[in-house]
């Protein structure tokens, strides 16, 4: 096991920011801290990293209490913090020498150290540009680097694809993959959930500080009730239809707003032919229908009654 | 490690233009323009002869004191006057014109006449009653005791100074000088600037910069210490080339006391510097808040020291003298002044320990704020 917190419990005042908030990391994982804005993500991560003072709990990593001088845990973990931490009066290259040598004090290795992550992050042709030239998804690649050079057995990721083009952030997400398959343990927090169930082998959703759910995409989704969400284009629909769809087996409810009529289903039943049929049978013109297999945000819609984003 | 921070932050630092310009390039500037402005301040004092008309009438060429009198004030290379004898017409024909600074009419007793108030006009009055106070002591006696005629015209000519203006140092007096040592004062105080940099830098608290240093195997005192020397390296030399631009460029005289002057500098550098890192600590996220006090503290300090009226830092020091001690633009101004005029150490000494103190609550109390390894909020 390489991260494990218990009841970890951190209070602002009289705002408790985490709730015995406890997890762990396996050696090799892609673990993504799932939440809404403000659910404690970053604080987590914070405690974690023995920045944040916290109440009550206990974090291990590699097996060791973290502790603010537990140098010999520090210099196994790299940090991609949510804000761009770089100096704006060094180089690229120079950026990412001065970050890996608080870890790598010998030159020599660390000049190849420096040169895999430029080439790793994609910025060979910037290595001697200032962050001022760089456009905001290569100063999010810049911020990657300075955190991963020295190639540690635990990276975390805070948020680090923040107002980032979805060009940068293909070559992000894809960095993190690669990273992994090279052997690290991540620690990857996000609000985008998408994100989190393309790259994430193991997912913790945390609302209000408190863990809400954990498993992978595909167990998370199996604890809802929901299987399927189907979408029909209609412009003619009237309350008496709707109320005869939702008394249909299996339908967990039925939604009609602005000609989009938005039918959830329940598990175990042939979801789309039924309302295929009922299209018929009530002949209902219609225009576009699709299917879709339920998100990670349907799944903390049905946990908190709210969405990701809310 | 130090090394490796060390060496980076010097980096950084130079290429910091912001701060390069106001801890650099604005004392140098303003030091340009003080030469400016200030240059011809002194020449402005150089005494001036008063040109001076007499009527010469008959009451005058009876007058043989005044007439004597008159003549000595106007010979000679440190001569008072420049007289010209003329008739009544002329007189105030040459005032009107301004071509006499006043002329006198010698009736019962002589009369100056001037057309405006002026220093010339203040001084050939003093002359005046000076020389009418002396003749009328002169014609009491001459009455009362005619027999000590002879004695009388010895204590005349033989007059006693009481007071003597004297130089601690072979050092010229200059009132300009001053303005250069509160410079030299304010440019060591923006080295605050960057010891607010460094600050801002290492609390993670303050920068999520300072957060990445914080959660790398690198104790944050070492790392603070790096960074700190860095910076202390940059603003010394930063003052040093002021220091050197104002002796050998614009010829600012310091006197001959360089290693103490260089001492000042060097203390002068670390009180604004760990100033600068004390306000950064105490005002934590407030980066206005910290710019405001730096620049408040300094600007006042300047003030007050006599950067912008030279009279100020004798004001403050008279009536004031608690808020001299407090300032340590003063402190810094008024060891310059004290290593220029003086031969002695005690008031040097004094400033000088008076601005330690100052350094030891700073770093102290930095070092208290900043020992912390953890935040209870980001």
């Amino acid at each position: 096991m390489v991260v494990r917190i218990k009841n970890l419990v951190k209070r602002y005042g009289d705002l408790l920011a985490l709730d015995h908030l406890s997890f762990s990391v396996n050696d090799g994982e892609i673990f993504g801290l799932l939440g809404p804005n403000g659910s404690g993500k970053t604080t987590a991560i914070n405690c974690l990293l023995s920045l944040l003072e916290y109440d009550k709990g206990e974090i291990e990593i590699f097996g060791q209490p973290m502790a603010p001088d537990a140098y010999h845990i520090k210099r196994e973990i790299g940090i991609v913090m949510q804000n761009v931490a770089v100096y704006n009066e060094l180089t690229v290259r120079e950026n990412i020498d001065y970050f890996c040598g608080l870890y790598v004090p010998d030159k020599k290795s660390r000049k190849e150290l420096v040169d895999e992550a430029i080439d790793f992050v994609g910025l060979a042709d910037f290595a001697d540009f200032y962050p001022q030239k760089l456009s905001g998804g290569l100063l999010r690649r810049l911020n990657i680097a300075c955190g991963i050079a020295h190639k540690p057995k635990l990276i975390i990721m805070d948020e680090p694809t923040v107002a980032v083009d979805p060009q940068s952030r293909n070559k992000i997400l894809e960095g993190i993959l690669a990273l992994n398959r090279q052997g690290a343990t991540v620690i990857y927090t996000s609000h985008y959930m998408e994100e989190v169930e393309r790259i994430c082998t193991r997912i913790l959703i945390i609302d209000k500080g408190k863990p809400i759910a954990t498993g992978t995409k595909e167990e998370l989704k199996a604890m809802i009730t929901m299987e399927e969400k189907i979408t029909v284009e209609t412009q003619q629909l009237t309350p008496e239809q709707l109320a005869r769809l939702r008394a249909l087996p299996h339908i967990l409810s039925a939604e009609y707003q602005n000609g989009l009529l938005v039918v959830k289903s329940g598990r175990g039943g042939h979801n789309l032919e039924t309302v295929l049929s009922f299209i018929r049978k009530e002949k209902i013109q219609c225009g576009k229908i699709y299917s879709e297999l339920p998100t990670l945000n349907d799944v903390f819609l049905e946990i908190t009654g709210k969405h990701l984003r809310d | 490690m130090f090394a490796h921070i060390f060496s980076y932050r010097l980096k950084c630092l130079l290429h910091d233009r912001e701060t390069i310009f106001w801890t650099l390039l604005f004392p140098l500037l303003l030091a340009v323009f003080f030469q400016l402005a200030l240059r011809n301040i002194d020449k402005n004092e150089i005494f001036q002869v008063i040109d001076l008309a007499v009527v010469d009438n008959a009451a005058y060429r009876n007058d043989q004191f005044l007439r004597q009198a008159l003549a000595e004030a106007s010979t000679g290379d440190d001569r008072l006057f420049n007289v010209t004898l003329t008739t009544a017409e002329q007189a105030e024909q040459l005032l009107q014109t301004n071509a006499v600074d006043g002329y006198i009419v010698v009736a019962e007793e002589p009369t100056l006449f001037v057309s405006r108030s002026g220093i010339a006009q203040n001084i050939s009055k003093s002359f005046l009653d000076i020389y009418l106070q002396t003749a009328a002591a002169a014609g009491d006696i001459l009455q009362q005791n005619p027999a000590r005629v002879a004695e009388l015209f010895r204590d005349l000519a033989g007059r006693r100074h009481y007071l003597a203006e004297v130089s601690g140092t072979a050092a010229e007096p200059d009132t300009v000088l001053n303005y250069f040592y509160t410079l030299i004062a304010m440019a060591c105080l923006y080295g605050g600037f960057l010891g607010m940099r460094e600050i801002t830098d290492i609390e993670a608290n303050i920068s999520p910069l300072a957060a990445r240093i914080n959660v790398s195997p690198v104790h944050k005192l070492k790392a603070f210490l790096a960074s700190l020397c860095a910076a202390l390296l940059i603003h010394l030399a930063e003052i040093f080339i002021l220091l050197l631009f104002l002796r050998f460029v614009l010829q600012v005289a310091f006197g001959d006391k360089s290693f103490y002057v260089v001492l000042t500098t060097i203390l002068g550098s670390v009180a604004g510097v760990s100033f600068g890192a004390f306000v950064s600590a105490l005002a934590k996220k407030a980066e206005n808040i910290k710019i405001a006090i730096l620049l408040g503290v300094t600007m006042t300090g300047s003030f007050l020291a006599g950067m912008m009226y030279h009279n100020m830092k004798y004001i403050v020091s008279r009536h004031f003298p608690l808020l001299s001690c407090l300032n340590p633009v003063n402190l810094l101004t008024d060891a310059f002044y004290s290593l220029y005029y003086y031969d002695t150490f005690t008031r040097y000494a004094l400033n000088m320990g008076m601005l330690c103190i100052f350094i030891i609550i700073f770093c102290t109390g930095t070092y208290l704020i900043i020992r912390r390894r953890k935040y209870a909020s980001l």
